[in-house]
């Protein structure tokens, strides 16, 4: 599939062409983490956003300076890029205190000499109140008048409507790339399909949008070779990085499902196209599917990975979590527990992020959860 | 009732009740009494040789015992009598539950508090990991998860999770327990900020925890009896804060073991005359022991600030430092409430926005919550009390689930040594659970490191 081998490409370095054509055109690229922040008003403000990633990087020697052993890896990586200079092609870092790794990496970045000229923290409640919901507003509009100020831009209404539109359209496209994988022949590995995520977050949405439109046109024709394989859904930490499911599917199963931040979550909740741009970026993003750092809402969660186990009628779940990660470590523990319940098969399975990925030891775990569900099938 | 029938509970009350049966003048150097003590579980051996180490700190000790007796009394039967129990962190003040005649349980100092059952508390860690928290979780939160888990402490009617955006693990443990065993929560969340618009947004939060105690309690909160609790805490603070002030002074004549009292005390029982009690005998002490030139034995060589935790699986940690090595631990941060406002009675509008000031300034929460070098975060707290106190030297337990502090040591530590010229020892262990790091080998690596100070 052409369009799956142009998508491949943006994800193979840091600095893929996209980034070289913005560096060109002396548009500023700024770097973001979570899915709480509203991408779309980078994306009015005419810069690419892009999100950090610990890809790329072989050690953490840097970055284990400042950060800790007992801090996840997916953090000291990101970290790492940041203070040997993978990042240094952006104008600006703007961060969430989405969880105590992440945000601790954000401020020895910050600190450090290979900070960039922008860096910005938007803080997010962890509650789903009304008090919540306002203060959450409070801190967008912060945001945008920062964008603002720093990059001497005016986001204007049109431009953000115009954003909310293209964001629309790629969960769209997205969710039908989901569609296709959720049948019986699905055209894509979860490999692919990582990659297709990845890509979404390192280049334009709009340029991602036609070729993501190509590739399904392509994968609806394609004939998938994947019928009769162990159909597994993938939820967790942060997985940027296609080693786990790489492994996964060597051993002869495929991911057709998921529920990650950069995967389902993103893409379920539409904005609302008919109110305040705005104020519906803030409705959105804040009242999207909750990540565990969302307390008081496991029961959303579990709701939606059923969901997503159904639709996808997948014969397993991998809980994954990198080391550290309590966030997801204290959700998966119980969604072990509840998935088991109702006789669906999960395998809760702690892995090291990037160059410190565990792959025998993970293998043999996957091994034997496969010939479980291989007994039971 | 036969032991086996005992829960964790009937059992750390014996204990205090047995610890009080000793009559206040006895010699404990007799050749009887440290026969019973040899009878005691380990962690309570320690824990009697840390709180008899002098007669001053034994004053203290017995007074703590005293509080602790009556409070674990109200927890064991609180069933009986109607009331509520509430398990809360050690960030949230257990004020609003006892002027609710609710009983409130400090998870941690739970935990602590379980390390004098027989078989200690490192048992029930395992099983809460076994039953599937993640092993890098906090062992305060693994000890009593796992004590539910075997069925030795009984569910609370209540959570409330009151550290969201201060510790992922402490938060996320409350959510587990909550998820996990069935038991109704209430979250408050911590603002990323510490200015006006950040406390008025917690204070929205605490009173629609306190209307939802409402409806749990099914008592409507009363003024008078708020106002009560209140004026307990306000007095208590008065004194905790003069004992504070008395560390000032060369030699330090607070004894080390204090600190340790001081926790347990200040987040269990604040809010109650056993409290006030507590820290006006406290108070005599250290004023008497000031006016006697009294310090650590044989001479005050080094003052020492614990820059976050402290180790409390094993209390001769004091006594060591104090004895062996003349070292005064000034303060930790676990117990630093310089901050603490002195709450206004007008109205229950003022008490609630005053115990939720409180809590903003409580340790973690004060220190840990949004960036480190923000206005009174950890940078700042670290330098105020380092120099306040005059510390020789800072110390980083390095309790390992406090990976917020981990992520951000560094920063803090490096400023420390920049600004103030003073060395920062760096420990890896975990506060409640000596198999990470023994005391011994803490004790040799601190020992090291006072060695270098000359």
């Amino acid at each position: 599939m052409q369009a799956l081998d142009e998508i491949s490409r943006v994800v193979t370095t840091l600095e893929n062409d996209y980034v070289a054509e913005c560096i060109g055109q002396d548009k500023k690229i700024v770097g973001y983490v979570c899915s709480y922040l509203p991408e779309e008003i980078l994306h009015a403000a005419d810069i690419l956003p892009y999100r950090i990633t610990g890809q790329g990087c072989e050690d953490t020697s840097l970055a284990d300076t400042y950060l800790a052993r007992v801090n996840c890896t997916f953090a000291r990586c990101c970290l790492e890029n940041a203070l040997s200079g993978r990042f240094d092609f952006l104008a600006g870092a703007v961060f969430v205190n989405g969880c105590d790794h992440i945000r601790r990496a954000f401020e020895n970045w910050e600190a450090h000499e290979k900070r960039r000229p922008y860096m910005y923290v938007l803080p997010v409640p962890h509650v789903l109140t009304e008090e919540a919901t306002a203060w959450y507003g409070e801190e967008v509009l912060a945001f945008k008048q920062s964008v603002e100020n720093h990059f001497g831009v005016q986001i204007s209404t049109e431009r953000l409507s115009e954003a909310v539109a293209i964001y629309n359209e790629t969960r769209r496209l997205v969710r039908r790339l989901y569609d296709l994988q959720a049948g019986d022949n699905p055209p894509l590995t979860g490999v692919q399909m990582l990659k297709v995520l990845s890509a979404a977050t390192r280049m334009p949405k709009d340029r991602f949008n036609q070729i993501l439109g190509d590739l399904l046109e392509e994968a609806a024709e394609a004939e998938g070779g994947k019928d009769g394989k162990i159909r597994l859904l993938v939820a967790g930490s942060i997985m940027d990085d296609a080693d786990l499911v790489e492994n996964v599917e060597d051993l002869g199963a495929v991911v057709v499902a998921d529920t990650l931040c950069m995967g389902s979550r993103s893409c379920w909740d539409l904005t609302d196209e008919k109110r305040d741009p705005l104020q519906a970026l803030i409705e959105r993003y804040f009242h999207h599917i909750p990540c565990p750092r969302m307390y008081g809402h496991y029961g959303e969660r579990l709701a939606f990975l059923k969901e997503q186990v159904e639709r996808a009628r997948v014969d397993g779940v991998i809980l994954e979590q990198i080391k550290f990660c309590d966030l997801h470590g204290t959700d998966n523990a119980l969604l072990k527990r509840d998935l088991e319940k109702e006789n669906i098969p999960a395998l809760e399975l702690e892995r090291q992020y990037g160059p410190l990925a565990d792959a025998g030891r993970v293998r043999t775990r996957v091994q034997a959860f496969l010939e479980r569900i291989g007994r039971v099938r | 009732m036969s032991d086996q029938d005992k829960n964790a509970i009937d059992r750390i009350v014996e204990l205090f009740q047995m610890s009080s049966s000793l009559p206040e003048d006895v010699d404990v150097d007799l050749p009887e009494v440290q026969a019973f003590v040899q009878t005691l579980p380990e962690y309570l051996q320690k824990s009697f040789k840390a709180g008899t180490a002098d007669p001053d700190t034994r004053k203290m000790s017995l007074e703590f015992n005293k509080g602790l007796a009556v409070y674990f009394n109200s927890l064991q039967s609180a069933r009986e009598e109607g009331k509520k129990i509430a398990f809360v962190p050690f960030n949230f003040g257990p004020e609003i539950l006892y002027a609710m005649d609710m009983v409130p349980v400090c998870v941690e100092v739970l935990t602590t508090m379980a390390q004098g059952l027989e078989e200690g508390v490192t048992e029930y860690m395992d099983l809460a990991v076994e039953r599937g928290l993640p092993e890098t979780m906090c062992s305060t939160h693994k000890g009593v998860i796992g004590l539910l888990e075997a069925g030795q402490v009984e569910k609370p009617d209540l959570i409330i999770d009151g550290a969201l955006g201060a510790c992922d693990p402490n938060a996320k443990a409350m959510e587990y327990l909550s998820e996990k065993f069935e038991i109704p929560a209430l979250y408050l969340d911590i603002p990323f900020y510490s200015d006006e618009r950040a406390l008025d947004y917690y204070v929205e939060g605490f009173k629609k925890v306190v209307a939802n105690l409402e409806d749990v309690s099914g008592a409507k909160l009363d003024p008078d009896r708020l106002r009560e609790v209140v004026e307990y805490s306000n007095q208590a603070s008065e004194f905790f804060f003069e004992i504070n002030d008395l560390k000032r002074n060369f030699p330090n004549p607070v004894p080390n073991y204090y600190n340790q009292l001081h926790v347990g005390m200040k987040y269990f029982m604040i809010g109650t005359p056993e409290a006030v009690d507590f820290y006006r005998i406290a108070l005599d002490v250290c004023k008497d022991r000031l006016r006697r030139g009294a310090g650590v034995t044989p001479e005050e060589k080094i003052r020492a600030f614990f820059m976050y935790t402290s180790f409390y699986f094993d209390p001769t940690i004091y006594t060591w430092l104090e004895e062996e090595m003349g070292v005064t631990f000034l303060l930790d941060i676990i117990g630093c409430f310089d901050f603490n406002p002195i709450i206004d009675t007008t109205s229950v509008d003022t008490m609630l926005r005053g115990l939720a000031e409180e809590m903003m300034n409580m340790p973690m929460t004060r220190q840990l919550k949004g960036k480190w070098d923000m206005p009174t975060n950890w940078l700042d707290d670290t330098l105020f009390y380092a120099k306040t106190y005059n510390a020789d030297c800072c110390i980083f337990s390095g309790h390992l689930a406090c990976k917020q502090a981990w992520g951000a040591f560094k920063l803090v530590s490096d400023v420390v040594k920049k600004e103030l010229g003073l060395p920062v020892l760096r420990l890896e262990g975990d506060g409640w659970d000596g198999r990470i790091s023994s005391m011994s080998t803490i004790k040799d690596q601190l020992e090291e490191f006072f060695a270098t100070l000359g």
